[in-house]
């Protein structure tokens, strides 16, 4: 038995991947990882940092989860607006924001270490400057490169940028390209922001440790109305905070999830010089349904597998959404739930779901009655 | 004839999208997209490099690079690449830079040169055509060193004297104007201001993109009109408040971000050689990195 | 969800294809909608790119903005989509119908889903405050159209109103599929399960309708595939085209950006009327008309108000305003809900399900039961229903049924045995003047009836404080709104 993380570990889930270099995580990637904390599945594609789309695509269930190149764009104007001057425009919005001194206003650029496209050094530059000595410490910092911990295994993440504060306490500050119109913006966006927030609220606390405190409030630029023009506004993440933390301790540690895995299963496509699959599709399909998945809607604006796993769901109930499911009192598979309402069972009705088949019994039974009543116009 | 030209800036916009878009398809674990754009960013890159040997033999006077076909009886400022202002002056891109930097007298990115120059001066380029500005005035100075009176170079990062992302400067500046400590971006921005802001008291009747120009930098400088509010200015802007404030806030600032700059300046003047001194350390050294860094913690 | 329309999505992948949820139609369908199908820039917060647009389904508009990022062409955009709307609204607007009476009908206008609603007010934000005249004159066209987009997209958050509509709401009020909920935001395959092609399945017509390459999306966000390998270079050679003069290059780019968004909106239109066809081969609930008329009376202000020169909706509502509007929107929505119920049976089931309503055979009567109690005899006859419902009301309880919902009821005994309860009910109006019942008024022995404890009748809203008496809890007075110049000139990039 290796140690959680260890050589054992990472021999499997190099293994699992195949021969591919590994993909990095991000705030977006474990926000979605942590929605679905009970899909052991996305777990370890995850943590063996695989290819989801290129496995998705030739297992025969390709996602169109493309960008539009104008929102792109968009995004990349809007966030070069502020970062190309960021001694006026932005600094200015955070001090109007974050209430900054007028002596804060150092810029670090932590994106650049020499060139150095190397993922471990420009870490280890960001953590030597964020809890350097406090006289040494700037004001903003750009593209801080930090760490987060998943599934008991490291993933690199990048914010956009951060915010310090004099009184020892840093900010995360997101820059968005969503509009905020008199004062309001699209809930879902905002949500999303937040919890990617949150993520890096956790990793910078665990990088700073006790050197600072991160704040619970993020600061989120947007474009104001139908300008360009930004508008910094805090957010405060604590529920995301909190969601999260909850979220991600129930993704079980990636061993464990090993544990219940076959030896013999691999997602490697066994790609070729070129770069082209050579794997026959059906025996990856059949690798990957040895994995337990947990579908629910929500994957499909989620996790890149979304189509194969909502396919192998047809026929339960989980395809139609939670509440439904709810509502069905718990019930999993469709012609179940059909034979409990119609009552044309003929085996008893297991004690457990006695009270569920009751109710869809009297559903069934108004909403044939119903009909009828329509059909009949007696009301 | 312009058509290489125009497709020379259609790609530099291009791949300045497609690198964003390629970081961003990386960092979102989009390995599909970030392959298909990485092709797409190399092809791209291909062809520019083509479209720019083209170019620079031929807008450039005094190139070393051999001309390209083309007729000869055109007078040196006819000679200006299609899209060049059709009014205004006729000078070569590198002049016009040199016009806007000299009135700025800081390191400042492609677009804030370009805004300058339209303010003051009447005409404006496009931006994307800037990046390649930096690399053929390197090329030129490695082919023969001081050739000219002046080449636009790059400013440097203090810590790791690498050029500062986007920043253009001049090669006469003296080195501590050209490094990039972590107070100058405000510090230039202040400098700038109070510049912008002079230039214009000068002018009896500045056009409007000089007073939007000024009150672009009067809404970031705290205390230089009335109301204003980040990015939002109000009111009427008057040179004389914005550099007052200016100058208030940049004597905050000064001391610290001089000693760094000066500090850096010497480690630069002894670690680089010529052409690295004013286009940046070019190699990154990992070894020196990693023991910087473990000297750091 | 309730457990009924669960039920049904169960049945709907049981039987291959959608199953109704509703036995009649609760929405109004005009003989003459509009449709309005908008495309916008991804990216963009309302960069209007296209629309296609009429009343006509044999004479489609089609609108572009080609250069979406370009300040003018938006507001020619604008202008364009201005004429058709407000030609669209004019024709329900003639005349004066009188003091106190409403137009004989009012305009309808149908999106594709919620983010077509979503446009459609951001388009109403970034249009109603511009001016004709001074520093950015805009066509007159154009604030018209921001101030009706706006009021309509207003009118759309009334539960009761159906001026304005989203097909996928609509539709999905009626009928439930085999999909989640998230999935019947797409049109395409939402039709797809209620009205599979001939030889599938509604699943296998979903599978196939997911696909975007095709059936395009209904916006207003267009398939990124597309944007990419069509829209993005047709922009670019018309953009190159308009710098360097070159008008029949123009012409070329834009006559193929207009063939390319044709391709992408004209699915989306059919669509559209397929779900107007479908829901008005429902029949109509009873209460529809009544509710439609309240639009009607809200149309008819409306013109009025503009043609007395009202001024351009404010951005957002005062406290009270909010308040006030809230606790309508909420009085509206309970008012609906007990229309519906007494229009239809499958949804008065739900409040079956829940004890708020029982049904069953009438099992004793005593039609000419009169009580002597008072000085005057007084006919109050009673009935006495079973029921295996659950039944929730209690002795003394008021009662309404949907087939007298004008005779008030009162509940005299409830007995329960085993699954059955019998409910005796004392009726009291609604019976004539006499001391024998109007025929037909009493339900008679072996009719099935149904009784309720919510009414259908109209429940005037809670009173709030005026204008000028708003709480210092929620700002003071709100200042009267006056538009102001900045909002006419604001940017729109
Ligand atoms: S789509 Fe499949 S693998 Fe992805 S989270 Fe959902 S159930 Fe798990």
């Amino acid at each position: 038995m290796s140690s959680p993380g260890g050589a054992g570990t990472e021999r499997r889930l190099a293994w699992l991947r195949g021969g591919e270099l590994p993909q990095t995580h991000n705030a977006r990637t474990i926000a979605a990882l942590a929605s679905n904390p009970g899909c052991a599945r996305r777990a370890l594609l995850d943590a063996a940092a695989t290819r989801k789309q290129d496995i998705a695509e030739h297992a025969g269930y390709p996602v169109p989860f493309g960008m539009s190149p104008f929102a792109l764009s968009r995004g990349v104007v809007f966030e070069r607006q502020l970062k190309d001057d960021p001694g006026g425009l932005l600094l200015a919005l955070l001090r109007e924001t974050l209430n900054l001194d007028i002596a804060e206003v150092g810029f670090t650029d932590l994106n650049d270490v020499g060139g150095s496209p190397d993922l471990a050094v420009r870490h280890a530059r960001t953590k030597a400057v964020l809890t350097g000595r406090p006289d040494q410490r700037g004001t903003l910092f750009d593209h801080p490169l930090l760490r987060f911990r998943v599934g008991g295994r490291h993933a690199y993440l990048e914010p956009d940028l951060i915010a310090f504060r004099h009184d020892d306490t840093f900010h995360v500050v997101e820059i968005k390209s969503f509009a905020v119109i008199d004062g309001q913006a699209d809930p879902a966006k905002v949500a999303a922001a937040a919890i990617q927030s949150a993520v890096y609220v956790l990793a910078m606390r665990d990088l700073v440790g006790d050197t600072a405190t991160v704040h619970h409030e993020s600061v989120l630029i947007c474009p104001r109305d139908f300008a360009n023009t930004p508008l910094a506004t805090t957010l405060d993440v604590r529920k995301q905070l909190g969601v999260l933390e909850r979220q991600l301790s129930r993704i079980a540690g990636i061993d464990s999830v090993l544990a219940h895995v076959p030896a013999d299963v691999s997602f490697s496509l066994d790609a070729d010089e070129k770069g082209v699959p050579q794997r026959d599709p059906g025996d990856l399909l059949r690798d990957i349904k040895r994995v337990d998945a947990n579908y629910s809607p929500e994957c499909l604006a989620s996790c890149e597998l979304c189509y194969l796993c909502r396919d192998e769901a047809s026929g339960s109930t989980s395809v139609l959404g939670k509440s439904v499911r709810e509502e069905l009192g718990g019930i999993e598979s469709v012609p179940r739930a059909l034979k409990l309402a119609r009552g044309d069972d003929p085996l008893p009705v297991p004690e457990d779901l006695r009270e569920a088949a009751a109710i869809l019994r009297r559903a069934a039974s108004l909403r044939r009655d119903a009909l009828a009543a329509a059909r009949a116009e007696t009301w | 004839m312009g058509e290489p030209l125009d497709s020379a800036e259609a790609l530099e916009e291009r791949i300045s999208a497609l690198r964003a878009a390629v970081r961003r398809a990386v960092l979102d674990g989009d390995a599909d997209r970030a392959r298909a754009l990485r092709r797409d960013l190399s092809h791209a890159e291909q062809d520019w490099d083509n479209a720019l040997d083209a170019q620079a033999a031929r807008a450039q006077p005094g190139s070393l690079e051999p001309a390209p076909e083309r007729d000869d009886d055109q007078s040196p400022a006819e000679r200006q690449p299609r899209g060049e202002p059709r009014g205004g002056t006729l000078l070569p891109l590198r002049e016009q830079v040199h016009e806007a930097l000299s009135l700025l007298q800081v390191p400042a990115a492609p677009r804030l040169i370009a805004t300058v120059h339209e303010a003051f001066y009447a005409t404006s380029f496009p931006t994307a055509r800037l990046t390649s500005l930096r690399r053929d005035e390197e090329r030129s100075f490695k082919t023969a060193p001081f050739a000219r009176p002046y080449y636009i170079c790059a400013a440097l990062a203090a810590d790791f004297l690498s050029p500062s992302r986007g920043l253009l400067a001049i090669s006469t500046w003296p080195m501590e104007r050209r490094i990039i400590g972590s107070l100058s971006p405000r510090v230039d921005f202040l400098v700038a201001a109070i510049n912008v802001a002079q230039a214009i008291e000068q002018i009896p009747q500045p056009v409007p993109a000089a007073r939007a120009l000024l009150a672009r930098f009067a809404a970031n400088v705290r205390g230089s009109s009335s109301a204003n509010s980040a990015g939002r200015p109000s009111g009427r802007i008057e040179p004389r408040s914005v550099i007052r404030a200016a100058q208030a806030e940049l004597a905050v600032h000064q001391d610290e971000d001089h000693a760094a700059r000066a500090e850096a300046a010497r480690r630069a003047r002894e670690q680089l050689d010529e052409p690295e001194q004013l286009f940046g350390a070019a190699s990154f050294r990992r070894a020196a990195t990693a023991d910087k860094l473990a000297g750091e913690r | 969800m309730t457990t009924l329309t669960s039920l049904a999505k169960v049945e709907a992948i049981a039987l291959d294809r959608a199953q109704l949820i509703r036995t009649v139609r609760h929405v109004h369908v005009s003989p003459r909608p509009l449709i309005f199908v908008p495309l916008q820039l991804a990216g963009e917060a309302c960069a209007p790119l296209a629309a296609m647009v009429g009343d006509d389904r044999d004479h489609e508009r089609l609108l572009i903005a080609y250069e979406p990022r370009d300040r003018t062409e938006r507001f020619r955009f604008a202008a364009g989509l201005g004429e058709v709307i407000l030609g669209y609204v004019d024709g329900y607007a003639a005349g004066d119908p009188g003091e106190g009476v409403p137009y004989p009908d009012a305009p309808q206008v149908w999106v594709p889903n919620a983010g077509g609603m979503k446009f459609a007010e951001l388009l109403g934000r970034s249009t109603r405050f511009r001016r004709t005249e001074g520093p950015h004159p805009v066509p007159a066209s154009v604030p018209l159209l921001g101030r009706w987009v706006t009021y309509l997209a207003e009118r759309a958050q009334h539960p009761l109103s159906s001026l304005f509509l989203s097909a996928t709401q609509a539709l999905t009020a009626h009928w439930a599929t085999g999909q989640s909920a998230t999935e019947d935001q797409n049109l395409a395959t939402l039709l797809a399960w209620i009205a599979p092609p001939p030889g599938q399945t509604g699943a296998q017509a979903a599978l196939l309708a997911e696909n975007p390459a095709r059936c395009p999306p209904a916006g207003p966000v267009t398939d990124p595939d597309f944007d990419r390998d069509v829209l993005e270079g047709l922009i670019k050679a018309i953009v190159a085209a308009r710098q360097s003069g070159d008008a029949a290059a123009r012409e070329r780019a834009q006559a193929l950006m207009a063939r390319e968004l044709h391709s992408v909106l004209k699915p989306t239109w059919d669509l559209m009327w397929q779900a107007v066809d479908l829901l008005r081969s429902l029949p109509p609930g009873d209460h529809v008309a009544e509710r439609w008329k309240t639009d009607r009376f809200s149309f008819t202000g409306y013109v009025r108000y503009l043609q007395e020169g009202g001024v351009p909706q404010a951005r957002r509502d005062a406290a009270v305003d909010a308040a006030r509007r809230l606790a309508r929107l909420e009085n509206e929505a309970q008012q609906l809900a007990a229309h519906m119920a007494y229009d239809d049976p499958l949804v008065m089931a739900e409040y079956r399900m829940t004890g708020d309503a029982f049904a069953g055979p009438v099992v004793r009567a005593e039609p000419d039961r009169l009580d002597e109690t008072g000085k005057r005899a007084r006919l109050r006859p009673w009935i006495t229903v079973e029921t295996t419902d659950d039944v929730l009301a209690e002795l003394g309880a008021d009662l309404r049924s949907p087939a007298r919902p004008a005779q008030q009821a009162r509940v005299i005994e409830v007995e329960r045995a085993g699954e059955r309860t019998r409910v005796t009910i004392e009726l009291q109006s609604g019976m004539g003047r006499k001391l024998v019942p109007e025929p037909g008024s009493v339900p008679g022995l072996g009719d099935v009836v149904c009784y309720t404890t919510f009414k259908a009748e109209f429940q005037p809203p809670p009173k709030f404080p005026d204008r000028e008496d708003t709480p210092w809890t929620h700002g003071g007075p709100p200042p009267e709104y006056v538009p102001r110049d900045e909002e006419a000139a604001e940017e729109w990039e």
